[in-house]
């Protein structure tokens, strides 16, 4: 059966029906009618009628004919004999102008409302089935007579499809020739069904009388029929497939009060506006829209994730770009080789220059203090600030008295600064008093100590060993160990270098902070250690008018003299470099010449002399040069 | 845990600095405090001095497995370091024996590093007019040459006394000014920091 979809659900309907048995919506103005499901097996069995009418056309020529009646079997012949007997009519009258008919109905798209006799499907599948048959003789004329009178304003019969035209083909073969006079009890059971239908019964009553019809049919079929052939049984059961689209049990419409047919909406009814044409588009066959044409499919396989295509990831390298590759393989190679230093002659003019001043600076030097010259004059303690002022506090220190002295200067300056120190010393050790030694650098333990024995060596003449003294060793963390030893020198350092409890006898046990020291003495080098003492241990040394005396490097001696040279005065004492060094020693009496002022006199002065010549050198070459330029 | 940390370093670097500071203030109150923690600090200060000393032994100790001269001056640091920790074990950090080594080797290396750079220095400054002769150079020569000339009386001259003024007033204000900006400024840049590290912001010691 061919099914009308519903313009607006997509769903099939039977043709019969005026509204969408699902949605009510009007099936006959704007609805289209669905392709048959065997519209191919439709097309070509019209194509093979088509060809029937060739046959029937070559029928006309005996040799033709001959050869088809030879192939016709021997019931069919006698079923046509006893149809063409019982009929008068002409198959050449009305035949070709009833299939032009139908061939056009089927080519044309619904514009009738169906009709209600739907029995005369049987005598046009009839029809065409003789053609098939290639006998050429048409339908009788009483019965097509009877067929075109009842079945030529139903369109809707030639939408058949192959199915139930084999099917019928069956029932009416065996049918027509036993009841060639009066209509048969289907036949009549279809007119008077046709005639409820239009008198306004349900379909489903139709239905179920053709049914009944087909089922009483069968009935007689196998009573009064003989078996069929066994090729077109056949042909009946693969032509003949269960069919999806079997009309479903229309449902009869709802009798609707007066009060709702007259609310109603009548637009609904007839929607204008234009329905696409469908027929060319697939149906969805899986997923929530199945059964529906013209969407898109959801069947998984359209979003079914794929796998990401892989792609080769190895280089398709030339043999050049190969040979480049190497080539930089190489080069980074070499990169990574340690390349040794271009060898360069000893002898240049460069290291001769150096050489030169070497021996210049140094032969002289090395030759005053050889000679022990004192050819120079020495600095006098008044000319030189500080000399004076340190002396007269090392001079008020009582006898006994504790006093702290901290070696944080270098080893390297020791030619410049043990000489003051060593005056110091021995001015110290002739007063008697007690030196505590410390040092915030790590080399200060050993300087202090060495610089004790030198100097107790040279004790009035006299070498005796100089025990009142304790070394205390070294003070870590810079800053913070001067401050914790400024505030409390016993937890910091309890125990000697001895391992000796220096603080539980005299004089360091009435010694609780740094400013119970009678003097504080610190020898350096480095302005910044000069100055973190100056900060951290000088405002306890100020409370207690502790003074704070410093011995320091020519480098260092610019910074510290400001704090000298305030008032009041963080420093009390000063002795700068070797000139306050020989200075001191003249105010106390320890004379070191031997030579060393003499030499380090002629060392400035020959330093001085080398500057001058050689910047005066480079000028002239300079200039000699821009003039060899500009001449050039 | 990686969180409670860092905040438990903060809390106590912030609190001990904080006790340091009004140590300065009311050294009556925290005075007591403040020598507990600066006498912990030194401890501390003293063992990262022997781990630096371990850890120059060990990054020599690796060198001496690799090729070239560093090896040959591995070698020496290492066998200069344990020969000095035997003798100053045996003979004391005051003893005869240790104070030989120092007095022997460290006080005549560190003197003639000092000569060196005497002995550099001079010759850079012969030759730095050739190099550069541009008036910034000639005033540095100059500066030199009469700083040089003001400190000592020269031999067979004598002091003059016009230069030694000079020289004088050089060190005294043109020096002293610029190092005392220099002072002045690392002086705010410390504050700074120390108030950075009080409040928490600066954590050097990690978190």
């Amino acid at each position: 059966m061919t099914d009308v979809i519903c313009p607006l659900c997509g769903k099939p309907n039977p043709p019969e029906l005026d509204e969408c048995m699902y949605c009510q919506a009007p099936l006959k103005t704007g609805g289209f009618i669905a392709p048959p499901e065997g519209e191919a097996d439709l097309r070509s069995s019209l194509s093979s009628s088509d060809k029937a009418g060739e046959a029937e056309n070559q029928a006309t020529e005996p040799g033709a004919s001959s050869d088809l009646e030879q192939n016709i079997p021997d019931w069919l012949k006698q079923t046509e004999a006893n149809f063409l007997d019982q009929s008068e009519v002409k198959p050449e009258e009305s035949f070709p102008d009833e299939f032009s008919e139908q061939l056009d109905s089927l080519l044309s798209p619904p514009s009738t409302p169906p009709s209600p006799k739907e029995n005369a499907i049987d005598d046009a599948w009839l029809a065409s089935l003789l053609d098939e048959a290639g006998v050429g003789e048409p339908a009788p004329p009483s019965l097509q007579g009877e067929i075109v009178e009842e079945h030529e304003p139903e369109p809707e019969i030639y939408k058949l499809d192959s199915e139930s035209l084999v099917e019928g083909s069956t029932e009416e073969e065996q049918l027509s020739p036993a009841q060639p006079a009066e209509k048969p009890d289907w036949l009549k059971n279809l007119e008077a069904s046709s005639t409820i239908k239009l008198e306004g019964e349900l379909f489903s009553s139709e239905t179920e009388q053709k049914e009944a019809a087909g089922n009483d049919i069968a009935e007689e079929k196998g009573q009064a029929q003989p078996p069929l052939p066994e090729w077109i049984a056949k042909t009946g059961s693969e032509e003949n497939p269960p069919s999806p689209q079997e009309p479903e049990q229309p449902i009869a419409p709802a009798e609707l009060p007066n009060w709702l047919e007259a609310l109603r909406p009548t637009e609904t009814v007839s929607p204008t506006g234009p329905v696409e044409d469908l027929t060319g588009a697939e149906i969805v066959s899986s997923g929530p829209l199945v059964g529906l044409r013209g969407v898109i499919s959801a069947h998984p396989s359209a979003i079914r994730a794929q796998k990401p295509p892989t792609y080769s990831i190895k280089l398709r390298v030339t043999d050049e770009q190969q040979a480049r590759v190497e080539m930089m393989k190489e080069l980074l190679a070499d990169e990574e080789k340690p390349k040794p230093l271009p060898s360069q002659p000893i002898i240049t003019s460069r290291n001769i220059f150096r050489l030169i001043v070497a021996v210049v600076l140094l032969l002289p030097m090395v030759w005053m203090i050889i000679s022990g010259s004192q050819q120079t004059s020495t600095p006098q303690p008044g000319n030189i600030p500080g000399v004076v002022d340190f002396t007269q506090q090392i001079q008020m220190l009582p006898s006994g008295a504790p006093v702290l002295m901290a070696f944080d200067y270098e080893a390297g300056f020791s030619g410049e600064l043990n000489i003051a120190i060593t005056s110091v010393l021995i001015q110290l050790m002739n007063k008697n008093v007690y030196l505590t030694l410390v040092a915030t650098t790590p080399s200060g333990p050993a300087l202090a100590e060495s610089l004790i024995k030198n100097a107790s060596s040279s004790l009035a003449g006299t070498p005796r060993s100089y025990s009142n003294y304790a070394d205390l060793g070294y003070v870590p963390g810079g800053t913070m160990g001067l401050l914790g030893l400024a505030k409390s020198p016993r937890s910091i350092l309890p125990y000697s270098l001895e391992s000796d409890n220096v603080w539980a006898g005299a004089p360091l046990n009435a010694v609780a902070s740094i400013k119970d020291f009678s003097a504080v003495i610190v020898l350096t080098n480095d302005p910044d250690t000069a100055r973190i003492w100056i900060e951290q241990a000088g405002p306890l040394l100020q409370e207690a008018a502790t003074p704070l005396l410093m011995v320091t490097s020519s480098l260092a001696e610019p910074l510290i003299r400001p704090y000298y040279e305030t008032t009041p005065a963080q420093v009390q004492g000063l002795i700068a470099g070797l000139a306050g060094g020989i200075a001191y020693g003249r105010t106390v009496g320890n004379i070191q010449q031997n030579g060393i002022w003499d030499a380090f006199s002629m060392g400035v002065t020959v330093s001085f002399l080398i500057i001058l010549i050689g910047s005066i050198a480079g000028v002239v070459s300079k200039m000699s040069a821009a003039s060899k330029k500009k001449e050039n | 845990m990686k969180k409670i940390l860092p905040i438990t370093n903060a809390i106590i670097a912030v609190i001990s600095g904080l006790f340091v500071l009004l140590g300065y203030f009311f050294p009556g109150v925290f005075g007591g405090i403040q020598s507990t923690l600066i006498g912990w600090a030194i401890i501390l200060a003293a063992i990262a001095l022997l781990l630096g000393i371990f850890n120059l032994a060990m990054v020599h100790w690796k060198k001496i497995g690799s090729d070239g001269l560093g090896k040959i001056n591995s070698i020496a640091l290492l066998v200069s370091l344990i020969i000095t920790i035997i003798v100053v074990s045996i003979s004391g950090p005051t003893g005869s024996w240790s104070l030989w080594i120092f007095n022997s080797f460290q006080v005549p290396v560190e003197v003639s590093l000092l000569a060196v750079l005497a002995l550099i220095l001079v010759y850079a400054g012969a030759r730095l007019l050739a190099r550069r002769p541009k008036w910034n150079t000639i005033l540095f020569l100059v500066t030199v040459l009469v700083v040089l000339l003001g400190s000592v009386p020269l031999f067979f001259v004598g002091e003059i006394t016009p230069l030694s003024i000079v020289r004088g007033w050089l060190a005294q204000v043109p020096a002293i000014a610029g190092a005392r900006g220099l002072l002045l400024g690392v002086a705010l840049g410390t504050v700074a920091t120390g108030l950075r590290i009080l409040i928490g912001v600066d954590r050097p010691y990690g978190g």
